[in-house]
């Protein structure tokens, strides 16, 4: 049953994507003033809201493991943390590259990339932190804390970062050219976004499996090792 | 009041164990002071930027120094079973967490109080004549920093990498609380009006209310389960 | 200008895509790794209940 809905979420989410890939390439007109790049947006906002939403699932998952104590919530709480990394990466890489085209620089720390730089700070930290305690409780229970304080951190961080780019106009780039959008052309982006978070439930279910497997393996050994 | 009466005994003990040994401030000192030596290797820049830029610099040296202080929080309990006791005394663990900020607060603060002056003696930067609101920003920020730093440190205090997993998880989360105090100490030095720059104040009080409150909420069940 | 807008957007694409697929191997490689460790552990049990009995 969960074989068909992981092969079935990706066949929808690769579908999707290859039609929206279509679309982008041939149907979309070029915009006006950034030409071909500009492009990249439909993959860039998209995997930018699919990793935030990830990360504020992820923090209610853990809050449910603190008040359930059950690991299996964990379990998927950490996996949706790693996909939604992986699609905040995307989201930095594409943003920088669009960055290149338009200003020659590979990095400019204007608001949203450097928050984003930050936010993947902190969750390498979570990472960093599971891989360093052993014990599953005290592992779900330390990362769950720590997912509630990069959540609510996040926000400021956010607002913190505008507020002070807005005081030292630095090359700012105004990567959601989302504001003046015709309709016509705001469509696959949407599309994309459906077709992400597609995906990356059926990397989260995957993953889930895994970590399960994880801890399955690491209860039988203990069971091995104690006679 | 009780409560009042269990955080104030823990921050006592922890800073009649620092006086008397004195371990952690010397080392936040000297850390600060070496710092201030490579900064003046790395910049070497005119009067006028180096008041532009003392803001983040000072509160890079506090970050930077105030971590040596937070580290010794939580692990010096570690030794003979200390940290077990103190869990299963009628201490909650919100009462000795606080207590602990407050005694690291204590100590950032006498560590930021002689840096700060030889930073100016070092750099050639006139201190603000609204030194009292300097002062003010001090206290906001280092509260932040204290705040976040001792309930990571509560957290990494099992940990193989404690000095290590520290710096990297409480730094990226101190983002808005530094770009605050920067931000307000740059106004003050370089004279310029404050009441454009209020924004920041209110970030630095929203930081702080918000973590303290989260951080006494969570602490429990960071330190027990 | 417009030739390299339009290497860039493809360079860009691709990054994109190759950074899902070499998440997508990896996680592939691990659900490998951990089927054979898990068998490996199963089979370790049950030579030590063998063994015990």
């Amino acid at each position: 049953m969960r074989q068909k809905i992981i092969l079935s979420l990706s066949v929808i989410a690769g579908l999707i994507l290859s039609w929206d890939l279509y679309r982008i390439f041939l149907l979309v007109p070029d915009e006006a003033n950034q030409g071909a790049i500009f492009r990249i947006i439909y993959f860039h906002v998209p995997a930018a809201i699919t990793s935030f939403t990830g990360f504020y699932v992820a923090m209610f998952t853990a809050i449910g493991y603190l008040v359930t104590k059950n690991l299996r919530l964990d379990s998927i709480a950490a996996s949706i943390n790693e996909v939604s990394l992986a699609f905040a990466s995307i989201t930095l890489v594409t943003g920088s590259i669009w960055g290149h085209v338009i200003w020659g620089i590979w990095w400019t720390w204007d608001p949203r990339l450097t928050s984003y730089f930050v936010c993947l700070l902190i969750y390498f930290g979570y990472f960093m932190l599971r891989r360093a305690i052993d014990d599953p409780t005290a592992r779900a229970r330390l990362s769950a804390v720590l997912s509630i304080f990069a959540c609510i951190d996040i926000v400021l961080v956010w607002k913190s970062i505008e507020w002070f780019r807005t005081q030292h106009p630095g090359p700012v780039l105004e990567i959601r050219g989302g504001g003046g959008m015709a309709p016509g052309m705001e469509a696959p982006l949407w599309w994309n976004f459906l077709a992400l978070l597609m995906l990356s439930t059926a990397l989260i279910l995957i993953r889930t499996r895994q970590q399960d497997m994880k801890l399955e393996i690491d209860a039988l050994r203990r069971h091995a090792h104690a006679f | 009041m009780k409560f009042l009466r269990r955080t104030l005994a823990i921050a006592a003990k922890d800073l009649r164990s620092e006086i008397r040994s004195k371990e952690a401030v010397n080392a936040s000192v000297s850390f600060a002071l070496v710092i201030l030596l490579l900064f003046s290797f790395a910049f070497d820049l005119e009067p006028e930027q180096i008041r532009d830029i003392a803001g983040g610099l000072l509160w890079l040296i506090f970050a930077f120094a105030g971590t040596l202080i937070l580290n010794r929080s939580f692990a010096r309990e570690l030794t003979n079973d200390c940290l077990d006791a103190l869990l299963a005394s009628p201490v909650s663990g919100a009462e000795l967490f606080f207590g602990k900020c407050l005694a690291n607060y204590v100590l950032m603060v006498i560590v930021e109080c002689i840096s700060l002056p030889v930073f100016a003696i070092f750099y050639n930067v006139r201190l603000p004549q609204r030194l009292a609101l300097l002062f003010v920003v001090m206290l906001l920020g280092s509260w932040g920093i204290t705040v976040i730093g001792t309930l990571f440190s509560a957290m990494t205090v099992n940990l193989r990498l404690r000095e290590l997993m520290l710096p990297t998880l409480v730094y990226p989360m101190l983002v808005p609380a530094l770009i605050g105090a920067i931000e307000l100490t740059r106004t003050l030095i370089i004279g310029a009006p404050l009441a454009e720059n209020l924004i920041w104040f209110r970030i630095l009080i929203a930081f702080n209310v918000i973590f303290t409150i989260l951080s006494l909420a969570l602490v429990e069940i960071v330190l027990v389960g | 200008m417009s030739s390299q807008n339009y290497t860039f957007m493809f360079i860009g694409f691709t990054v994109a895509w190759l950074i899902i697929i070499v998440y997508v191997i990896s996680i592939a490689l691990r659900e490998k790794r951990l089927r054979e460790e898990l068998d490996r552990v199963k089979r370790m049990v049950e030579e030590n209940e063998k063994a015990k009995r």
